[in-house]
């Protein structure tokens, strides 16, 4: 399993683009030993292994399906309130293509 | 060597619903730049998919055109990537449960051939953003994002560019009659991506396969693969070695042309939507959705033809759906006049809509209308030449037919006794007229016709006056 330390948190933060204070990366490295420690009480089930991944816990079926209404959208001004960069109503990102 | 071309089709269409797959964003086309984007769409967090009944509809509708198994239990998948086209980092699509599977259509072939194409699947998923390229810098609007989408893939057993090009085409005239989408390959709310490779005649083996893409409209499809197949056979015969690539079909060149080369292929890392559970849909559901369909080209084909159209005046009308959308509302008044009113609607009409630039649907004339106006031809009281006048006036607004005949003082003489009188007189006029016709020359009768037509400025009814003019003769 891998181990996870101070460096590993501040490094996943760094690919996800955040960072956080010394603090917050210590509260969040206890939450990992707890979460870390509940998977190995799992992990010492019998047949645990055999289990089948699974998306949902037991069979669970729903018939609900939405009435195909339009709702309001966003204001535009809403919708690119968290762009950095706007050019006529687009966002605007470094091209990546060819 | 003898080649045999290797063809599978992967075709996207984009619903014409009222709102988005899973969010409540509404879906429309050439509006202002990110101004119909819901939550969802930008994957605000929080937010949380719920499938659209109409999609589900459609899409059951779309698989019961196509002969194919409809599943019960709806679940999603996501299909991960990580790209600017897609805010939450996956699409969610039905990877591993499509809701339409093992289906067919059968196609009919130039030479009378019927071919039956074999569908692997159809599932429902929501489309991306739209992206636009300049030249250092990329322009995003989320308005396309969450769209609804279906995709229909069908298995390799397609054989020649015509065989494909009417399996797209009839792909489209099953949606736009479904009432699922506009399907307009040239606006891109159908889209559709070719493999094509070819091996020796006879072998069980496929060939090295080439994706062809940007293929906007049922013409290009064809174009595209004749090019790409003899493009292969002429690799291999000079032996060389076709290569798996991904091309795009060039417009002004009408050729293919290299996009990129395909590396191994885009692990997706597919897993279940766990937002969504799976649902169940009742006999109930599917059967309703199948029995309230918009009636498709297919059945309209037929009872066009039962009502005395020909094959290729059927086709022409199933072009357009809104054009066939008004022959059924005049059949409606009279099914015995179709023909009559096919004529008037190809002809006539839409000479007059094509230069207004409108379509059927703003078209004045009412079905009944026009049944008065066929009548009026029919029993004498209007030439063709008179009711194309009093069409030209209908056409503006949509005044009764019999009113502006009289407005404008068209009537056609019908009155036998009357048009006697004027035969007799015109025929005393041309004495030589009476000598060619007893010397044999039947055409002192158009003739005489003819000069009668001059006399009334046409107001007498022809059938008649030649019938007249031909007993007049043989009396002399």
């Amino acid at each position: 399993m891998v181990k996870y330390d101070l460096d590993l948190l501040k490094k996943c933060a760094n690919n996800l683009m955040f960072d956080m204070s010394n603090d917050q990366y210590n509260v969040l490295l206890k939450e990992f030993d707890v979460l870390t420690k509940q998977m190995e009480v799992l992990g010492e089930i019998d047949g645990v292994n055999d289990v089948e991944p699974m998306t949902f816990p037991y069979p669970v079926y729903t018939t609900y399906l939405r009435e195909d209404v339009a709702e309001t959208p966003l204001s535009k001004k809403e919708a690119l309130r968290n762009a950095k960069d706007v050019e006529d109503g687009q966002i605007v990102l470094p091209k990546v293509v060819g | 060597m003898n080649f045999e071309a290797v063809i599978g089709i992967e075709i996207h269409v984009e619903m014409k619903t009222n709102s988005k797959s899973f969010s409540g964003g509404p879906v429309k086309f050439g509006q202002e730049p990110n101004t119909l984007v819901a939550p969802l769409d930008m994957a605000f967090p929080g937010t949380m998919p719920i499938l659209n009944k109409q999609v589900v509809i459609n899409a059951i509708r779309v698989s019961n055109a196509l002969n194919m198994t409809i599943d019960h239990e709806l679940w999603f998948d996501r299909k991960n990537y990580f790209y600017s086209d897609l805010p939450k980092g996956f699409q969610i699509t039905q990877d591993k449960r499509p809701i339409g599977s093992n289906g067919s259509l059968t196609v009919k072939l130039s030479d009378g051939r019927l071919k039956t194409i074999e569908i692997e699947r159809l599932h429902i998923e929501e489309d991306t953003c739209k992206q636009l390229h300049l030249d250092d810098i990329t322009l995003v609007d989320y308005n396309r994002a969450g769209t609804p989408l279906i995709e229909i893939v069908s298995r390799p057993n397609i054989r020649s560019g015509e065989e494909a090009m009417k399996y797209v085409e009839t792909i489209r005239q099953i949606v736009v009659f479904a009432g699922v989408s506009d399907g307009k390959m040239e606006e891109g709310s159908m889209r559709c991506d070719v493999n094509v490779s070819v091996r020796p005649f006879g072998s069980d083996k496929f060939g090295t396969k080439v994706e062809v893409k940007n293929l906007n409209s049922v013409a290009n499809v064809r174009t595209a693969i004749d090019y790409e197949v003899e493009r292969q056979t002429k690799l291999i015969l000079s032996g060389g070695a076709v290569e798996q690539e991904t091309r795009r079909f060039d417009e002004k060149t009408q050729t293919t042309i290299m996009m990129r080369k395909k590396t191994d292929a885009v692990d997706y890392k597919y897993f279940t939507e766990p937002n969504i559970l799976p649902i169940r849909l009742s006999d109930e559901f599917i059967q309703n959705a199948i029995d309230t369909c918009p009636e498709l080209a297919s059945s309209k084909q037929e009872r066009y033809t039962s009502n005395g159209l020909s094959d290729e005046e059927a086709d022409q009308m199933l072009q357009n759906l809104l054009m066939a959308d008004y022959l059924d509302e005049c059949i409606k008044v009279n099914p015995k006049h179709t023909k009559l009113f096919w004529n008037w609607i190809t002809g006539e009409a839409t000479a007059f809509l094509n230069k207004k630039f409108q379509s059927f649907d703003k078209f004045k004339v009412t079905p009944d209308n026009l049944e008065k106006l066929i009548n009026m031809v029919e029993n004498g009281t209007l030439s063709m030449k008179m009711a194309r006048q009093v069409f030209e006036v209908m056409c503006e607004e949509n005044k009764d037919a019999e009113q502006i005949a009289s407005d404008l003082g068209l009537k056609q003489d019908s009155n036998e006794d009357e048009i006697k009188k004027i035969v007799e007189a015109t025929v005393d006029e041309f004495p030589q007229a009476v000598v060619d016709f007893k010397a044999g020359k039947d055409r002192a009768v158009g003739f005489i016709v003819g000069q009668i037509m001059k006399k009334t400025k046409g107001k007498v009814n022809p059938q008649i006056a030649s019938k007249l003019v031909l007993e007049a003769l043989k009396s002399r």
